[in-house]
């Protein structure tokens, strides 16, 4: 199969992947390496004076973020581009594209389109997971 | 925090030329056209050459060109164990083996619409059985052992008054595994109403062939895996046995009537001479052979430590020239990505698609999808050395390693 350029890079590098640890890292997990394809993510919050108002979970940063993946290219490199692009950006639970808009980016076949959205699923729980740790004053140090 | 898989990470190949083109692992699929046989085929196209009609044997053109496909009828019958007269041309193994088992079929269907094969056989057999079983002829499909033999007892068991064809691939293209068709051969003759057929695409100069010997009906030959031109082959029809077929195509009555049409004297001339090279490199003592052998298993040394890795098919029952590798904790398709820029090989996963299904050889061997889908086939041939091996042996390990950890299954890729 032939890969864009994009996906190329981001597969090669790999970068942004492995883990956090400690108390102010939320994790998010989708998928199933016996079903072909499992990606997990874990964010970790900043610690930032926002974080101690009401409205911390809009404002909360990303302080860090890694990505684990058994998984195909594309899903290895839209996994790797979400999580360089996280870095500094306010946790929400929501990707910063439509599924379609990184499938485009990344020129992946429609047919592919559900592994996407495991990857979703997973940013989507890491995220609800480091937006309940904030909210809980938990950040890190 | 740990980093898995750091973007800075040596990469392998790095004292390769850049642009340098993959190493070639796949001489399974094909092989390079032998410089000599090319020079043999280049001398039957121009006007100076052989290019008269072979048909045409009216005038000193044709027959010259009569005389050199005669001559390389004789060299394909005798790297095989035929009689000259049982070659007849095609366009490939694919066409010859759809000319058997189309050819037998309806030949005899008013005796019976039963035929065997295995599930482990080449698409270019299993589906031409797809389309009997669509036309209401009856494909029994037999499974093999986890070591991808066929057990002559299940072929025996399975035989029926009605079977008219079994046919069993000699060397399985995706593991390399050597099926005892002689012994098949003995056990369907046996049964009397049955003809035997057999796919040795993959044989010529990887073991010996012994057509008639081993009492095979039929037996379907391509060029391109022996160093031979893509586009030739043939499907030998024992004339010593008095099979017959019908013809799938007509208009000249070319190659005993079983295949009209002009013969292609440059592609036989090419399949005669490749076969005949090769045919010395067939013996399991031949020099050849166990330099492929010992290449074998030095890629096999060097992957092993990997761990969870798993040989499909056993060393002592396959061709020296082909390897292949379950990987476990590996996704079958980022396995292929990561190694493709630095070697060319093919995958346990038909790649037909975006969404490459499991090769299902491997999958009837046992195997799960999972570790079907991450496997990989190296086939080795006269150019491979041990410098290349020795490279496979990086580019994979780094790839299968790096693999593991982005999915989280060891603790560093560097």
């Amino acid at each position: 199969m032939r890969y864009s350029e994009l996906t190329r890079r981001y597969f090669e590098s790999g970068i942004g992947a492995g883990v956090l640890t400690g108390p102010a890292v939320g994790r998010g997990a989708a998928g199933s390496r016996a079903g072909g394809t499992w990606v997990q993510f874990d964010i970790a919050i900043a610690c930032d004076i926002a974080a101690a108002t009401a409205t911390a979970a809009r404002e909360t940063r990303i302080g860090a973020a890694r990505f684990l993946a058994f998984a195909c290219p594309h899903t290895i490199a839209a996994a790797a581009w979400l999580v360089e692009w996280s870095v500094g950006k306010s946790c929400i639970a929501a990707l910063p594209e439509s599924v379609h808009e990184i499938a485009e980016r990344f020129e992946i076949p429609i047919e592919k389109l559900g592994r996407l959205l495991i990857v979703e699923d997973a940013w989507l729980a890491a995220g609800r997971a480091a937006i309940s740790l904030s909210a809980r004053g938990i950040t890190m140090s | 925090m740990s980093d898995a898989a750091r973007p800075d990470a040596a990469r392998p190949g790095a004292a390769r030329p850049f642009g340098a083109r993959p190493i070639y692992f796949d001489y399974a699929a094909t092989t390079p056209v032998d410089a000599r046989v090319a020079a043999y085929m280049a001398e039957c196209l121009t006007r100076d050459g052989t290019f008269g009609n072979p048909g045409s044997r009216s005038h000193a053109e044709g027959e010259r060109a009569h005389e050199a496909v005669e001559a390389a009828r004789r060299q394909v019958a005798a790297a095989v164990g035929a009689a000259p007269a049982d070659v007849v041309w095609t366009s490939g193994a694919t066409e010859a083996n759809n000319l058997a088992i189309f050819g037998v079929a309806l030949q005899a269907r008013t005796r019976g619409r039963h035929i065997i094969t295995c599930k482990t056989e080449h698409k270019a057999v299993l589906d031409p059985c797809r389309e009997l079983e669509r036309r209401g002829w009856s494909v029994t499909y037999l499974a093999p052992s986890a070591r991808g033999r066929l057990d002559p007892a299940r072929l025996a068991a399975a035989l029926r008054p009605d079977t008219v064809l079994v046919s069993v691939m000699h060397v399985n293209n995706e593991i390399g595994v050597i099926q005892d068709v002689a012994g098949l051969a003995t056990l369907v003759a046996r049964h009397g109403t049955a003809r035997m057929h057999v796919d040795a695409a993959q044989s010529v100069g990887k073991c010996p062939i012994d057509f008639a010997g081993a009492g095979i009906d039929l037996m379907s030959l391509s060029a391109h895996k022996a160093y031979g031109p893509k586009g030739a082959g043939a499907l030998l029809v024992s004339a010593a046995r008095g099979v017959e077929l019908e013809p799938l195509q007509y208009g000249g009555g070319q190659e005993r009537s079983l295949r009209s049409g002009t013969v292609a004297t440059h592609q036989v001339v090419g399949m005669g001479a490749a076969f005949a090279l090769a045919a010395a490199d067939a013996a399991p003592e031949s020099a050849e052979s166990l330099r492929l052998a010992a290449l074998r298993e030095r890629l096999w040394d060097g992957i092993r430590v990997l761990g969870a890795t798993f040989r499909n098919g056993e060393p002592s029952d396959c061709v020296p020239q082909l390897l292949n590798v379950s990987f476990g904790d590996v996704e079958g398709e980022s396995l292929l990505a990561a190694v493709q820029d630095e070697l060319a090989v093919s995958t346990g996963s038909a790649c037909t698609s975006s969404l490459g299904e499991p090769s299902y050889v491997l999958r009837a061997l046992g195997r799960d999808e999972r570790l079907a889908e991450a496997s990989l086939r190296l086939s080795f041939g006269r150019f491979s050395t041990a410098a290349d091996v020795d490279h496979a042996i990086m580019v994979i390990g780094h790839a299968v390693l790096r693999l593991r950890s982005i999915g989280g299954l060891c603790a560093t890729a560097n």
